[in-house]
């Protein structure tokens, strides 16, 4: 080892992987989380929840308001709203505001701490002028743009609107001093994350699913296919399927319990609830309950594995005749769970089965019709391909079974082609693809050409993302 | 004493399983021990002590040798594929020791240094992957004059090859991405573009779908065109010509049917898949079949396919010839060896299937036995002809020499057998037999043959000197020559006439004519009767030539037919032949033609006989 000196730069071989890092950011923005870390890593060093708090104060009129942020925020307060600055339809930024608040927490509070100044700029070694015991502060404009050093990627959905775009860009640029910056899609970076540059992407997200061709590492426009099929309309045939079941479930969020004693299955809870001083607020408490619903989903809902529907016959007497899972509700209050864990699920694959809610879905929204309407929105010449590289991703993929199920409907759409897919095992990879592929193409030697600098975007101005993240 | 022995003195089962466990345990290598350890490790036989000796030794530190540890700095470094060359990023690299030096040195000092080392920044290792793709591109007289078309307006064309640019031919993003929208007519009129812009085509129907194959097709139409604009065909290399041709060629409409039947293929339900999948197999299995049947129709042929003979078989077509063959045979077999025997039968099982195969046909009409034979004899015959010599017979394996058939005189001419008395030493050829003829000849009278043959209207070099035109052609030549012969000799009769005349003119004149009663009549009938003579001989003279060129022309017929044909029997021969010579006349032709030659001859030389006889009165 001694005996190496180092190379001189051209003759140093770049990383096996062709990476070569710049201390890039990258920024993943859900509806449901929100995602950040530095590109090259295999995990987001911060994943907020994209819902935030806002505390009122004063009253009336003269009302203020505090967003907070961070999972550690949401907590019973008085005059606390739970919001989202994402619109649950889209998934595209609503409340541009909160979401600037928002990605400054997470990119500059969470992964760029405050570094201390130098005690020969902070101002106490200063002489003082006047007598007075305070500083005037620098002038905001000589103060170091908190981005200043690192470039930023951040991630949109396939159908993000022009404006957004070009909103993102500003933000990004103006206010943090991005010295770089773009602008990718989801799909294409969670295929980038699969390692394919070619492939069809499943999103099966919080609030979106959507099917999406992926040519050479750009979108296939016309390919994309959304339906609201993702876990928060699961969330509502649990609702839904707790207040029809017998007998009624009450939804009692953890917050609310103080203690409880375990009762048998199918028995009235007896817990004793909290009492607050102030009154919580609805906002506070659906956030509370989808939290209670995502951990039914996570232990006790599945996927029927086919092949077939669920509700073709006898499927369902298999299901009965198989052991059922316990769940416990924070109240104390348990249930075995057999038939019906399969029954709320279906809907995603058959919108007859699917349980009457708030939400109902047409036949063209079900996860089997939006890839046969992506697949045929395709040239012909690439759907074997498209087929051969399905890539799974979105936290509502690691449902049980989903996978199975899923080949088992292609197999059935389409039985002469031969079907691959791929979905990873690791749940990290699932739910941050996205971020993982960003993280990827970030890190990459040969991406640095791509990069949007500050000087092509104060050329072009804001249109310019249009121009070139296509 | 170990533990198995205490067990059989006590009488003990044999504990099975343990056994092998402690046998397999000495197969692993044991630690290497040195000295008294590895005496206290053998001391335990099959079953090694717990208590191993372990000698620890530490590494000795290099405190001396270690480098202090490498600086690291975040290095800015720029990046020649970007368009925009200001933005630098960083990244971190080893420092390398002049650089540790020189930062140290003017650590703290001013940034004048920094400035000169950021003009130096080092590239991007990986800026050498930025490639592009070549887009052809045109002026707009360039357009004007080659590109424009019915169904593509400039702009569209431009907006397309835009596209084109920016996704790198990719073909299935730019039908994807392809949103063109005309521009409103009056705002192309009002542009500066407007005089390029043919009016008709400024009011296209607004955005016309585009399937894929149309935008392709335009494509490859543009970059073809322009291809040959840049280099013209000619001087293009091959794969530049290749590359246009292909350009040229783009078929939209096969390419759309293509794509129709791969949806088909896949839009296919199960039953189909599976249906055709079968099918397949089937095909599969069958063409596998028929390839194993293809095999072993092979080697059945294969062993049909005896060993090719130069003999005559004809001996073993009789029954009598089988027999022997047969026998033969066996006696081969029976002294081979034993161990080739498998061989010895999978040689003679063709051997012996090709008799019986023969003998399946026993009604077959001697008639066409006897051709058969005739076939053999006449093939042997004629390569006996050609070659001259008798080929070396290869080493008779399978019987005896079979006797040489004996030929009818028919067979012999249809065959084209002939037999020589004595044959000259070598090759010739037949022309050269002609041409030694007229060569013999003085060269006055080679120049009176030329002209005779001249006068007859035949070549003196044969086309085809096949035997019997030459035959022909010798017998014309000496006919020829008899004739000249005649001529000759009654240019002299007639001369020595004349003189005689002259004389007895004189004599007439000193004489007196009352003298002259009788000698001069008998000498005026000798004189007529020599006028006839003569003039006979040139009448039949000339007849018989003719006849000799009609034998000829005729001859030329058969004596092609009977060396090309030679299965044509007698029957056709003679009506080949027929109205040559004379209908009666069924013999061989050579035979009548000679007869006729024979005839003219005798005719003339009967004449001529006659002639000199009465000259000789």
């Amino acid at each position: 080892m001694s005996s190496q000196h180092p190379l001189p730069n051209t003759q140093q071989p770049s990383d096996v992987y062709g990476g070569d890092e710049v201390s890039a950011l990258v920024l993943d923005a859900g509806y449901c989380h929100t995602r950040a870390g530095f590109a090259g890593e295999d995990v987001p060093k911060s994943v907020l929840p994209s819902f935030y708090g806002s505390l009122k104060t004063g009253d009336g009129d003269a009302a203020t308001y505090r967003d907070i942020f961070g999972d550690e925020c949401l907590i019973p307060r008085a005059d606390f709203e739970v919001k989202n600055y994402m619109s649950r339809a889209e998934s595209i930024v609503e409340d541009w505001d909160a979401a600037t608040k928002m990605w400054e927490h997470v990119l500059i509070k969470r992964l760029q701490p405050e570094k201390p100044t130098p005690p020969s700029k902070n101002g106490l070694n200063d002489p003082v002028p006047d007598g007075e015991g305070d500083v005037a502060m620098d002038d905001v404009e000589d103060q170091e743009k908190p981005l200043a050093e690192s470039p930023l990627l951040m991630t949109e959905a396939p159908w993000n609107t022009g404006k957004a775009r070009e909103k993102v860009i500003e933000i990004a640029m103006e206010s943090w001093g991005c010295p770089a910056f773009w602008l990718s899609r989801t799909p294409v970076l969670a295929a980038f994350a699969a390692g394919k540059a070619s492939a069809l992407v499943i999103d099966v997200g919080g609030a979106n699913t959507s099917v999406t061709a992926i040519h050479d590492g750009m979108v296939l426009k016309r390919s994309i296919q959304k339906s609201p099929v993702g876990g928060l309309w699961l969330s509502g045939q649990i609702r839904s399927m707790w207040d029809n079941n017998d007998p009624k479930i009450d939804i009692v969020p953890s917050y609310m319990v103080e203690n409880k004693t375990p009762v048998d299955a199918g028995a009235p809870a007896q817990a004793k609830l909290r009492k607050f001083p102030y009154e919580i607020s609805q906002s506070f408490r659906t956030y509370e309950e989808e939290r209670l619903v995502t951990e039914f989903k996570e232990s006790v809902v599945e996927v029927w594995r086919g092949p077939g529907r669920y509700s073709n016959p006898g499927n369902e007497d298999i299901v009965r005749s198989q052991p059922g899972r316990v769940f416990e509700m924070p109240n104390g209050s348990n249930q075995m769970w057999r038939e019906q864990r399969f029954r709320v699920s279906e809907g995603m694959w058959d919108e007859t089965a699917a349980l009457p809610a708030a939400e109902s879905i047409t036949k063209a929204q079900t996860i089997p019709e939006l890839i046969k309407a992506a697949v045929n929105a395709v040239d012909v010449d690439l759907r074997p391909n498209l087929l051969g590289n399905i890539v799974i991703t979105g936290g509502t993929s690691l449902l049980n079974g989903f996978g199975d199920r899923l080949n088992n409907e292609l197999m059935a759409m389409y039985p002469g082609m031969k079907i691959k897919i791929h979905a990873p095992g690791l749940t990290t990879e699932r739910r941050f693809s996205a971020w993982l592929g960003g993280s990827i193409l970030a890190s990459l030697g040969t991406f640095h050409q791509m990069w949007i600098s500050r000087k092509e975007y104060e050329e072009n101005g804001a249109g310019i993302v249009e121009k070139r993240c296509k | 004493m170990a533990s198995h022995d205490v067990r059989d003195v006590l009488n003990l089962p044999h504990d099975g399983a343990a056994r092998p466990a402690k046998k397999l345990k000495t197969n692993v290598p044991r630690p290497s021990l040195k000295g008294l350890a590895r005496e206290v490790q053998n001391l335990g036989g099959d079953n090694p002590i717990a208590i191993v000796p372990e000698i620890s030794s530490f590494k000795k530190r290099r405190f001396g040798s270690r480098k202090p540890a490498a600086r690291w700095e975040l290095r800015p470094f720029r990046n020649s594929a970007r368009d925009d060359q200001s933005l630098h990023l960083r990244h971190w690299r080893k420092q390398t020791e002049d650089q540790a030096r020189t930062q140290e040195s003017q650590s703290g000092e001013n940034g004048a240094e920094q400035e000169s080392k950021s003009e130096q920044l080092d590239d991007s290792t990986f800026a050498k992957f930025n490639v592009q793709v070549d887009i052809p591109q045109y002026s707009d007289d360039q357009y004007n004059s080659n590109l424009i078309s019915r169904y593509w307006t400039k702009d569209e064309t431009d907006y397309l090859f835009g596209l084109v640019r920016d996704f790198d031919l990719r073909w299935p993003l730019i039908w994807d991405r392809y949103e063109y929208k005309p521009k409103p007519p009056e705002q192309a009129r009002n542009g500066e573009g407007a005089g390029s812009m043919d009016p008709r085509t400024a009011v296209m129907p607004a955005g016309r779908p585009r399937s894929l194959e149309d935008l392709k097709s335009r494509y490859y139409e543009v970059a073809a065109k322009m291809m040959v604009v840049q280099k013209p065909v000619q001087y293009m290399t091959q794969p530049e010509f290749q590359l246009h041709e292909m350009m040229a060629n783009f078929n939209p409409v096969a390419e759309t049917q293509r794509k129709k039947f791969a949806s088909d293929a896949m839009s296919r339900s199960r039953e189909e898949a599976q249906e055709e999948e079968l099918l397949l197999i089937e095909v599969r299995r069958i063409l596998a079949r028929q390839e194993r049947l293809n095999q072993e129709r092979r080697e059945l042929y294969h062993r049909l396919d005896y060993p090719q003979t130069e003999q005559d078989i004809s001996a073993f077509k009789s029954s009598a010839g089988l027999a022997t063959l047969l026998q033969n045979l066996m006696n081969v077999d029976k002294t081979k060896k034993r161990k080739s025997l498998m061989e010895a039968n999978g040689v003679n099982t063709p051997a012996s299937a090709h008799p019986s195969d023969r003998l399946g046909h026993p009604n077959s009409t001697p008639i066409s036995e006897n051709r058969r034979e005739s076939i053999a004899a006449s093939s042997t015959g004629h390569r006996d002809s050609i070659g001259g010599s008798e080929r070396p017979e290869r080493p008779a394996k399978k019987g005896p020499q079979p006797a040489p058939k004996k030929l009818s005189e028919q067979e012999e001419h249809i065959y084209g057998v002939v037999h020589h008395d004595r044959l000259p030493s070598g090759p010739t050829f037949r022309y050269e037999r002609i041409n030694k003829i007229l060569t013999t000849k003085s060269n006055a009278q080679h120049q009176r043959i030329t002209n005779t043959l001249a006068e007859l209207d035949i070549p003196s070099r044969l086309n085809m000197p096949t035997r019997a035109v030459v035959e022909e052609m010798e017998k014309l030549l000496a006919s020829i020559g008899v004739l000249l012969d005649t001529r000759k000799l009654s240019d002299k009769l007639d001369a020595e006439i004349k003189l005689e005349k002259a004389k007895k003119a004189e004599r007439e004149k000193t004489m007196a004519p009352a003298q002259t009663g009788k000698a001069a009549e008998s000498a005026k009938v000798n004189g007529d009767a020599k006028k006839d003579g003569v003039n006979g001989t040139h009448s039949t003279n000339g007849d018989s030539t003719s006849a000799a060129t009609a034998e000829k022309t005729n001859g030329d017929v058969p004596a092609t037919n009977g060396s090309t044909n030679g299965e044509t029997n007698g029957n056709s021969d003679t009506t080949a032949n027929g109205d040559g010579a004379a209908p009666g006349d069924k013999g061989v032709r050579p035979g009548s033609s000679s007869n006729n030659r024979k005839r003219s001859v005798s005719v003339l030389s009967g004449i001529s006989d006659k002639s000199s006889k009465r000259q000789k009165k």
